[in-house]
């Protein structure tokens, strides 16, 4: 994997030689070893790595939930590591939708209420009517009102994915969207991702163990032990695997 | 939507509109409702409560002082003489004021008749027009003034109190002996509606006719003999206008020398008292919702853990840092104000309460109206206090990241940011401005929050080397003792919860019993050497010597000590009014109300000369004065300086010659001032005489001697020591309760912390607990590693609590009560044990529970 950057001019995703280490003294690991990738606008990525290949954390640098230690992180035309913790915030409620394994909704609040809380957040008027839309095009329409715990696990990650929509994101992270569900479920959740996906012309990185789900992408990125093995649609290993993987199902 | 720039929609929110939204955030959050908040709720109430209570009754006592003012000083305005009655052209002018009713006040020996027996009385005359307000309440219902009257020569009817029959063990209708007349007691007093005018008494009320008073032969030039003209103004006379007519006195008769007082203050000295006992007790309450803080610091922290997830959330979404911490503070503002308003609510219900128990006790009608300011100065501290301790762990959670969200434990350990670590020292500032600035003794009030602040930090110092000591301890080889001593130094272990709540409480009881102790010992054992037995007061010039021969005939190696005695009052200190001074509260006394004053040709016992000189024994050349030492620093007064005292209605002009430090605990004849002997040459005065007997006598021969003294001298009055002690002893005893009360609050608090801190701990311990049954270990090997690593720390609280409580009250006995200090190790011990008894009852309760934990239901969704 090279450490060049790969510029594109209509990059969404532009990572520059990027190193993060986490941990205090002794217990100091580096994780990201100077990870450069590049996504083009409108794109599926898939990005499959072993458990503490660094995936989660690559996706917390591209979604500015973590500060890389050295490198260029440019996200939407902005560059990250320029942005303070506020700045950071404000651009992820502006720009990124996030959908993750755990699905990490606010319990106390209702289907409608979770989902318009990005709007809210911005400050956006109809927040409600909007949110009552994006809930209604995941088919959850006659859940407004439901908690959390009153929903099944599908209908939890449906609200999850309404929620990281609303706001109308230039750039949409699900990490292991399917991960805690059953097979059937992930299933209709993966083909909901992936039509919103189309439908609204977002770029879409996808962080899944799921060699199949990742076949569906555009391409795949593979990550390990830190640094970037396979990046790009042709013809490497990880693609091949990936590609025959989706069309034995 | 997408295409906004960060920059731009950071003011896209105002911060009206950004706090709106956090109040609605925080709305849906408290959906789940207050569980997990149940001693935060208890604690912070609970001291509300206490402030509340004790400020409502207090401002209730005190409305109802000032209400009922016309029948307890018994007018619209009443003026005092001492030692004489008014003049015919002072008499005249009161009269023209309106109806007018004269009493007389003084304490007198009323004798049986076969001389056996004796008792102190506070004896007072009134005339027919007694009481102009308010109703004077017999127990047979009887007419007063028919009950007074001279029931045959020589013999005066009088009413008592009931204590005065018991005390001589007479009924209705048995004769006394009072001066030169005999008293047959007529019936028994239900209510004085005056009586709280004249302030604590030292014996039980007997209420004769003022001619019964002057035919008694009681009243002598220079006898300590009070004459009170209370007033009746016209309906409707409204304060300002009684305030006109105190100016029209004073202005119109200046050398009457008289001390005038209205009906809206008719007994400041009780409303002093009251509230200055208040602000005390609303330390004590203080003291308890600092220790409930440690309890709303710790559900604070508990709920932030349980919501990291939540508020890593809404970072991942676009919330930012500060609109998390008002969504937060907002929700914990509301659960504050649940607590204040049950705290408030109970303490309003204070002044009702005590009104029903007072009944009869105070002859007046409690006012239990809720009175806002009371309540409002609790309101304020509770929230002050909950955003005090709550403020460090919000302004932490406020820099929770979102990558909680993928990471258990993600660094939040470091000091808030500077903004809110500013105002977290503005809001500890504000309250200790509040708790010292409404304080009455500001000195008291500062020693009190620093010895909180201080016990605080340094029980977090201690809670803090206990967990490092733990940790470098070498391994023990007993298991038990490796859990127990693990359990201590380990990461959210409860160590500091448990040492800071039960710290505080432990300290806090430890001071009051010490306090407590000393103060009981002042007032009574630490006298027997030097104190006099009695005190002699109204000696005649012409009883002299015949008196002293008496106590000589009647005692051996027996100290007898007299000094002449006058009355008089400040006119004039230094150019300035005394109504117009402040003084530091400590001498605030000096100037109110009028002065014993003495004259002496030499320095008199118990005390040294400061500043200045001594005047020579036939000094002639303008009256001179020698002051004690503090009150002069108080008053500002330097040598040289002149004052003007009124004595016998006459105004004395003095210059202060020299300070002398005064042994006050003596309680031997001590004077704030002492005159050159010229001063009062000719002057009609009676003596003050104290006796000290030989190793402080026994009370068959203090009796003995009482009564050949009452026998032999019907007009002296003899006050026994011991039994003035006995007196101030109860007041004290009654105060203490009161304390005692204000204490248990702070306890109570402390253990609800202890129970909040070791139940946060037990869910921790159960997961350890089931780890560690599954690998092998017994029921008793757990119970005993528990039981080791409660008492190792209730021992070590234990004996912090009686550190800091014994350097607490002995500072506070030391420097505030000039006293002597005494350790008591019953009275320490105890509440040292009750500490130790209360962690490892409490820490066991829950260890129970711990034990009979099946271990699979946790084990599977661990």
């Amino acid at each position: 994997m090279s450490d060049q950057p790969s510029v594109l001019n209509n990059s969404i995703i532009d990572l520059e030689n990027v190193h993060l280490s986490l941990g205090q003294g002794a217990a100091r690991v580096h994780i990201l070893k100077g990870v450069s990738v590049a996504i083009e606008r409108g794109e599926a990525v898939g990005l499959v790595g072993p458990s503490g290949s660094g995936k989660s954390t690559l996706l917390m640098v591209m979604s500015g939930l973590e500060r890389a230690d050295s490198g260029n992180v440019s996200i939407v035309d902005h560059d990250l590591m320029a942005l303070s913790e506020d700045d950071l915030a404000r651009f992820r409620g502006r720009h990124v939708g996030i959908v993750f394994q755990s699905f990490h909704l606010i319990a106390n609040m209702t289907a409608l209420e979770n989902v318009a809380v990005p709007l809210e957040l911005a400050g956006v008027a109809n927040a409600f009517a909007r949110a009552e839309e994006e809930l209604k095009s995941v088919g959850l329409g006659d859940r407004l009102s439901h908690y959390p715990g009153e929903l099944s696990g599908g209908e939890q990650q449906r609200v999850a994915i309404a929620r990281a929509l609303v706001a109308q994101p230039d750039l949409l992270i699900a990490d292991e969207p399917t991960g805690n569900l059953d097979e059937d479920t992930g299933e209709d959740i993966s083909n909901l991702l992936f039509k919103l996906q189309k439908e609204r012309d977002m770029t879409l990185l996808l962080v899944t163990h799921d060699l199949k789900l990742a076949g569906r992408c555009d391409r795949a990125i593979e990550i390990r032990n830190g640094e970037i093995r396979g990046e790009d649609g042709e013809n490497t290993l990880l693609n091949r695997v990936v590609k025959s993987a989706s069309a034995a199902e | 939507m997408s295409a906004m720039d960060v920059a731009s929609s950071s003011p896209s929110m105002g911060l009206f509109k950004s706090l709106r939204l956090a109040f609605t955030f925080a709305t849906r959050e408290m959906r789940a409702g207050v569980r997990g908040f149940m001693i935060f709720l208890a604690c912070l109430s609970l001291g509300v409560a206490a402030i509340a209570g004790v400020n409502a009754l207090s401002a209730s006592l005190v409305n109802s002082i000032s209400s009922e003012g016309q029948s307890i000083l018994g007018g619209d305005i009443r003026f005092s003489l001492i030692h004489r009655e008014t003049t015919e052209l002072e008499q005249a002018y009161l009269n023209k004021l309106g109806p007018v009713t004269v009493a007389a006040t003084m304490r007198s020996m009323a004798r049986l008749p076969d001389g056996s027996d004796q008792a102190l009385t506070e004896l007072k005359g009134v005339d027919e027009n007694y009481p102009l307000y308010g109703e004077m309440k017999l127990v047979n219902k009887g007419d007063i003034h028919d009950l007074l009257k001279e029931q045959d020569k020589g013999t005066f009817g009088g009413v008592v109190e009931l204590g005065f029959l018991a005390r001589l063990n007479l009924e209705v209708g048995g004769l006394i002996d009072l001066g030169g007349i005999k008293v047959k007691i007529m019936d028994v007093i239900e209510n004085e509606p005056d009586r709280l005018a004249g302030g604590v008494g030292f014996g039980p009320r007997l209420m004769i006719s003022n001619e019964a008073i002057r035919a008694s032969g009681l009243v002598q030039p220079g006898s300590l003999v009070r004459w009170h003209y209370k007033v009746k103004l016209q309906d409707g006379v409204s304060n300002d206008d009684i305030q006109a007519v105190r100016e029209a006195a004073e202005t119109e008769m200046p050398k009457a020398g008289w001390r005038i007082r209205a009906r809206d203050n008719a007994s400041p000295g009780l409303s002093r008292n009251i509230q200055r006992f208040a602000q005390f007790l609303t330390l004590v309450g203080l003291t308890a919702l600092v220790v409930g803080g440690v309890g709303v610091a710790n559900a604070v922290t508990a709920y932030l853990d349980s919501k990291r997830e939540v508020i890593a959330t809404f970072k991942s979404i676009g919330a930012i840092g500060s609109f998390v911490f008002f969504v937060y503070v907002i929700q914990i503002m509301m659960i504050a104000t649940i607590a204040v308003a049950i705290g408030l609510a109970l303490g309003a219900f204070i002044p009702s309460i005590a009104a029903y128990f007072l009944q009869g006790a105070l002859p007046i009608e409690i006012d239990t109206k809720i009175p806002a300011r009371s309540l409002a100065l609790a309101a304020v501290y509770g929230y002050l206090m909950a955003l005090v301790f709550a403020l460090w762990p919000l302004s932490k959670a406020r820099d929770i990241p979102p990558t909680a969200l993928f990471r258990d434990r993600e660094g939040t350990s470091k000091l808030p940011r500077l903004p809110y670590l500013l105002a977290l020292v503005g809001c500890v500032a504000l309250l200790f401005t509040l708790a010292i600035g409404l304080s009455d003794n500001r000195v008291i009030a500062t020693a009190f929050v620093g010895g909180t602040v201080a016990a605080f930090a340094l029980l977090r110092v201690t809670a803090i080397g206990i967990m490092a000591l733990a940790k470098k301890l070498p391994h023990a080889r007993s298991t038990e003792w490796r859990l127990a001593i693990g359990n201590i130094h380990r990461p959210g272990s409860i160590t500091q919860s448990v040492v800071l709540s039960l710290g505080l409480g432990l300290s806090l009881l430890v001071t009051i019993a010490l306090i407590d102790g000393n103060l009981r010992n002042q007032l009574t054992s630490s006298l027997a050497d030097e104190a006099p037995s009695f005190f002699f007061v109204d000696i005649q010039n012409h009883e002299i010597e015949t008196f002293e021969a008496l106590l000589e005939d009647n005692t051996q190696e027996a100290t007898l000590q007299r000094v002449p005695m006058l009355r008089g009052f400040f006119v004039d200190i230094a150019g300035q009014k005394p109504s117009e001074m402040t003084v530091n509260s400590e001498s605030a006394w000096a100037l109110r109300g009028d002065r014993g004053i003495t004259y002496s040709a030499t320095i008199p016992e118990n005390s040294v000369l400061d500043e200045g000189e001594w005047w020579d024994a036939d000094h002639t050349d303008g009256s001179l004065v020698s002051f004690d030492e503090e009150v002069a620093r108080h008053f500002g007064l330097e040598i040289g300086d002149t004052i003007t005292v009124n004595v016998l209605g006459r105004e004395i002009v003095s210059t202060v010659a020299s300070t002398r430090k005064v042994e006050w605990q003596s309680l031997g004849i001590n004077f704030v001032m002492v005159f050159s002997p010229n001063t009062f040459a000719g002057a009609p005065h009676s003596h003050l005489a104290t006796l000290a007997l030989k190793d402080g006598g026994s009370v068959e021969k203090e009796f003995e001697l009482m009564k050949t003294v009452a026998n032999a001298f019907p007009t002296v009055t003899t006050v026994r020591v011991k039994d003035a002690l006995e007196r101030v002893a109860d007041v004290v005893g009654q105060l203490a309760w009161a304390i005692r009360g204000a204490s248990g609050v702070t306890l109570l608090s402390s253990i609800l912390v202890l129970a909040g801190a070791l139940a946060a701990g037990h869910r921790t311990q159960i997961y350890d607990a089931v780890v560690l049954k599954t690998l092998g270990a017994t029921r008793g090997q757990l119970m005993k590693a528990y039981l080791l690593q409660f008492t190792l720390l209730g021992l070590i609280t234990a004996v912090f609590g009686i550190l800091s409580g014994t350097l607490a009250s002995w500072f506070v006995v030391e420097n505030i009560m000039d006293g002597d200090f005494t350790f008591y190790p019953s009275a320490a011990f105890s509440a040292a044990a009750i500490a130790l008894f209360l962690c490892i009852a409490l820490g066991f309760a829950g260890t129970w529970r711990i034990l009979g934990q099946k271990a699979a239901p946790l084990l599977r969704n661990a």
